[in-house]
């Protein structure tokens, strides 16, 4: 299994306030990984990172093979989509195709007017004209057209409505489907990243909390609910991500490390969505600084 | 890069260009009209005998028309003003540095080739409105030989193609350092301002060692062609020049000596002075050296703007963007 992106300790600090703090992940190449977690929780900033576009304070990160760094080579084979969507707002897409063919050794400019006509999107008005949802899509077949390795996307669903949604997504599965490219996304939907991604890396409080396949994720955490117990014996063998306990029961979700063997707790298989917000909440909980339970819930609410 | 730098700044060109070639047919028929008045009346003077003086009584060009020419001294800060300051502020500030600069390019090719085609842009604007009011000025500095005078050495020649290629430096490198482009645009218009007087009015008489010249007051002693003042007055040869008096009895401020006193006609007065060692002088930078300064104060610029640049890419290479 070739590795796409790999970071040791990658660390990111401007003047008093750490984005990013000892990251240490792996994404394998072909997998489309989503990048979740509360605001400010240091997601766009690994990205950036990875891009080349900031340097880290520390640590190190090896994308295909080699150092983020300003050199043709390395910018051929990254495609990043910036979240607020940067295009230059006088020039029509058009503009930008032809752009693209000069300052990009591979460029495939038709596939951009294909799937823009694809989708009615008109390519000789300024892209100032075009709405939130039809830039984004100009941008992301921008990015597409660079033929890239490594496909960046930062809250790249944050513009659409459901229907571009699900059209973006299943443009950015066929785009993965020959197992070559990489892609990274941050997102708050976690819908949406069930629905395409395989991979899921969880940041809260610029540290990483989770990183691994989804499908190992939801394998590897179960909810446990028994009546008020201790739960000394179940952290000895299991961590508990987070626990509830009222006067009748105690719910915990726990990552497992062998079988729960307790008849005690009733064993659950918990949702992605549970996951995620388990970690996020001990998070807060821990802190006191996060809100992502929150945020997510109310992303979660009007998806 | 080129097709990228012409798209985005094309329109900027196009204003530009209409801007010059109103300017162009302006000055083209002021400026053949100033010519043939300077040369009939050059003609009539010589039948005459009379173009002594010629200077200030001869109207060349409607004041308003005098005023646009001096006003040229502004153009070659325009475009390091208005394309130099956003160039790279601009990118950053609406974020498509983000996308710019993760295409197949580098940054440093990026602004290798943008701030090129801007810089030769900045320099062929101000080369042609200089040569143009060069051309225009032609019949006015012969008439006034004024060509080193403030207002016309900065606007003539190729001074105005070295401001150019500064300001345009200096607008990008103020562009990449602040990142922002209202505060880059004020700082490259007061950069220009604060470097642009005081080297005009203090360093320029000193680029070369001036000539000094000491005459006796008998005969009165100007230099021939535009040349460029740096001070005159008077010393006494062999003692110390007796301090300015608001005595009765003075010569241009100099309190003439009792010994010289009675002399009653002014012309005996001043035989009396050189007689007692007074003289005269001038310190200036003949007419000879109008090119040379023209050279040495667009060196001077030119340097200055490679500074900028070079820590423009400095900057831009190393800061995250």
């Amino acid at each position: 299994m070739t590795v796409a992106v790999e970071t040791n300790a990658l660390t990111k600090r401007y003047r008093q306030v750490t984005a990013l703090s000892d990251c240490t992940v792996s994404v394998p190449q072909g997998r489309i990984s989503a990048l979740v977690g509360p605001n400010g929780a240091g997601k766009t900033t690994l990205l950036r990172l990875l891009t080349g576009l900031a340097t880290p304070t520390s640590g190190q990160a090896a994308v295909l093979g080699g150092t983020p760094r300003q050199d043709p080579a390395y910018l051929a084979e990254i495609g990043f989509l910036a979240q607020e969507i940067p295009l230059y707002r006088r020039l029509t897409a058009h503009d930008h195709i032809k752009l693209g063919a000069h300052v990009n050794q591979r460029w495939d400019g038709e596939s951009v007017r294909a799937r823009l006509a694809g989708l009615k999107i008109p390519l000789d008005r300024p892209v100032s004209t075009l709405s939130g949802g039809q830039r984004a899509q100009v941008a992301l077949a921008l990015t597409l057209a660079k033929q890239p390795r490594l496909l960046l996307l930062d809250e790249p669903l944050a513009a659409l409505d459901p229907l571009a949604r699900r059209n973006f997504l299943a443009a950015l599965a066929e785009a993965a489907a020959d197992g070559d490219l990489t892609i990274m996304l941050s997102s708050h939907l976690i819908a949406d990243i069930e629905r395409v991604c395989d991979h899921l890396i969880l940041l809260a409080s610029s540290q990483v909390q989770l990183c691994g396949d989804i499908e190992t994720l939801l394998a590897e955490h179960r909810i446990l609910v028994g009546p008020r117990k201790d739960t000394t014996a179940i952290a000895r063998t299991h961590t508990i991500v987070q626990q509830e306990i009222t006067a009748r029961q105690t719910t915990l979700l726990v990552r497992l490390n062998g079988p729960v063997i307790d008849p005690a707790w009733a064993v659950e298989e918990p949702n992605l969505e549970e996951i995620l917000l388990g970690y996020m909440s001990q998070d807060q909980a821990g802190t006191g600084t996060g809100t992502g339970q929150a945020r997510l819930s109310k992303v979660g609410g009007d998806r | 890069m080129t097709w990228v730098t012409w798209r985005l700044y094309r329109n900027q060109g196009a204003l530009s260009a209409a801007l010059l070639a109103a300017l162009t047919v302006l000055l083209l028929i002021t400026g053949l009209h100033a010519a043939q008045t300077w040369h009939s009346a050059l003609t009539e003077c010589t039948r005459d005998n009379s173009c002594a003086n010629l200077d200030g009584s001869l109207t060349l060009a409607n004041s308003v028309v005098g005023f646009l020419v001096v006003a040229t001294s502004a153009v070659p800060l325009l475009p390091g003003l208005f394309w130099g300051a956003p160039m790279v502020a601009r990118e950053l500030e609406t974020g498509t540095n983000q996308f710019s600069w993760t295409q197949g390019i580098t940054r440093r090719r990026w602004l290798a080739v943008g701030a090129g085609w801007l810089i030769l842009a900045a320099a062929v604007l101000a080369g042609a409105v200089s040569a143009l009011v060069t051309w225009w000025s032609g019949p006015n500095a012969a008439m006034q030989a004024n060509a080193f005078a403030a207002n016309r050495f900065d606007i003539t020649d190729i001074v105005p193609v070295g401001y150019a290629i500064f300001a345009m430096a200096l607008g990008i490198c103020a562009g990449t350092l602040l990142r922002r482009t209202i505060p880059a645009m004020a700082v490259t218009l007061a950069g220009f301002v604060a470097l642009r007087v005081p080297i005009a009015q203090l360093l320029r008489p000193h680029y070369l060692t001036p000539v000094t010249v000491y005459y006796k007051l008998t005969t009165p002693f100007l230099p021939t062609g535009p040349y460029l003042g740096v001070s005159q007055g008077y010393v006494v040869t062999n003692g110390k020049l007796p301090a300015a008096a608001a005595s009765s009895f003075n010569f241009n401020g100099v309190p003439i000596p009792a010994v010289c006193r009675p002399q009653a006609s002014p012309g005996t007065v001043l035989s009396c002075l050189t007689a007692h060692g007074y003289r005269g002088y001038v310190t200036y930078q003949p007419a000879s050296r109008f090119w040379a300064f023209q050279g040495i104060e667009t060196g001077i610029y030119l340097a200055l703007a490679a500074v900028l640049l070079a820590a423009a890419f400095w900057v831009l290479r190393r800061r995250d963007a």
